[in-house]
């Protein structure tokens, strides 16, 4: 992958909101456990 | 972008919205019938092994559906040109195996009565975030509005009247708040899966190529989250070989599921994710009626329940049709447009090339892909796979409707061949 489309990708809203609720969500997980 | 007339070759001038409309229906159809294996499954396993063969059959399917309608090189080469989005399509089947393991939870605590309505608010979030990251909705009216908004609240609201009907809660411990706290946060997790979905379709990649991915995703979390739960991987093998005898139901769920997300993915693609996820969710429907008509699950219902029923599932079907009528005026087809351009501009990617195949017009679609060796391996490995689990299988010893379950079976199959006839006419699957 280009180096150009990685700091697309991380600079990318796309990418944190699914990453943070994925981050989020696992964390409520181990809570409940 | 989506209506524009389909090229002659495609032989068919079916609108996108109604293609998508008909893709989200066929894709509840088959959510719903992929309950149904895992009804046969003899009682005494975790839930959480139930859930891992399912995911395990759906792997399979994922690698086999794909490579059998359009063949590796067309999914290599997919890949190849939107490498950014293999990101995406991970992280959506990580978000997907949380969030399901979450719904076990909260059934466990809750009872599904207070559970399904909760996650099945996982369409109202897709909305949103497809409202707000990719521009659906904006530009269309009052009225499409209406439409659309009030479709998906009918489908939630008559998801929970069916429920509330359904559900037999007197096993629901006393845990609520975490039942419904699990239930929740797994809705949240549901609805955000489908921003990676939208991204990948506004930019082009083919939503074969996309559940090829996904399912790595699933497949490595349900497996790592399952270990956590038993108790360690060997406890996980040990558990998974001791359900040897019933792993084949699930992994039927799990083909089912996959034929019904591949739907799901196809009406995200043609009418987003505000419109195709309500439609789709309407699979409690089929849920319900092989529980009823096949299982024989609600005899003895009272006649309160059978009114409950009865008024779930007419708003639910009125929600359907709402959101089936809600075509996107010129004006909100501006909005998918600019979404579109972003990805493009974001990305690199070839505005004109992206714009024909987001209007179901792939230039790679039509062109002829060698077959491989490895192809026919692929599907010899899934079918010695299932025909494997078959043998032996054993499976709850429950009075099923054989009349009823032919109906159901012409009801399921019916829907798959007209929609991928349909599908296949005016998008080569594109």
């Amino acid at each position: 992958m280009k180096r150009f489309n990685v700091i697309a990708i991380l600079t990318d809203l796309h990418l944190w909101v699914p990453v943070a609720v994925l981050i989020l969500g696992t964390m409520l997980l181990m809570t409940l456990r | 972008m989506s209506d524009s007339p389909a090229p002659a070759y495609l032989h068919s001038t079916l609108s996108l919205h109604k293609l998508g409309v008909f893709c989200g229906l066929a894709a509840a159809v088959w959510l719903g019938t992929a309950e149904a294996p895992t009804k046969l499954v003899n009682s005494g396993f975790s839930p959480f092994i139930i859930s891992m063969g399912m995911v395990m059959g759906a792997f399979v399917a994922r690698w086999t559906v794909p490579t059998l309608l359009k063949g590796t090189g067309f999914l290599f080469q997919d890949l190849h040109n939107k490498p950014h989005l293999i990101v995406w399509a991970l992280l959506a089947g990580m978000l997907w195996a949380v969030a399901n393991t979450l719904t076990i939870f909260a059934v466990r605590n809750v009872g599904l009565a207070i559970a399904f309505p909760l996650w099945n608010t996982n369409s109202l979030v897709g909305l949103f975030w497809g409202w707000l990251l990719f521009k659906e909705l904006r530009g269309s009216g009052v009225k499409g509005w209406a439409k659309v908004l009030g479709g998906a609240f009918a489908i939630v609201g008559g998801a929970a009247i069916l429920a509330v009907a359904t559900a037999r809660q007197s096993d629901t411990p006393g845990k609520a708040a975490i039942g419904i706290i699990a239930a929740l946060g797994a809705g949240v997790l549901l609805g955000t899966m489908y921003i990676p979905y939208r991204k990948a379709y506004i930019s082009g990649m083919n939503p074969l190529s996309f559940v090829t991915i996904f399912t790595f995703g699933e497949l490595g979390t349900v497996f790592l989250l399952t270990a956590i739960n038993v108790g360690g991987t060997s406890n996980l093998f040990a558990e998974l070989h001791r359900a040897r005898p019933m792993l084949f139901w699930p992994f039927l769920g799990g083909f089912c599921w996959v034929i019904g997300d591949l739907f799901q993915n196809f009406a995200a693609k043609y009418i987003g994710i505000g419109r195709g996820i309500p439609l789709s969710n309407t699979n409690q429907l089929w849920g319900l009626a092989w529980g009823a008509l096949v299982f024989a699950e609600f005899t003895g219902l009272t006649t309160t329940g059978k009114v409950l029923i009865l008024t779930g599932s007419g708003i639910m079907i009125a929600g359907a049709i709402a959101i089936s009528m809600a075509d996107p005026g010129t004006s909100e087809l501006v909005n998918w447009k600019c979404a579109m351009d972003r990805e493009c501009d974001r990305y690199s990617l070839n505005k004109d090339q992206v714009s024909a195949v987001v209007a179901g017009d792939d230039p790679q679609a039509g062109q002829p892909h060698q077959r491989r060796w490895w192809e026919v391996l692929i599907m010899c490995t899934a079918v010695g796979v299932f025909v494997w689990l078959a043998l032996g299988t054993k499976s709850q010893h429950l009075a099923v409707s054989m009349p009823w379950m032919i109906v159901l079976v012409i009801g399921t199959v019916l829907p798959l061949g007209i929609c991928g006839t349909l599908l296949w006419r005016r998008t080569r699957f594109s």
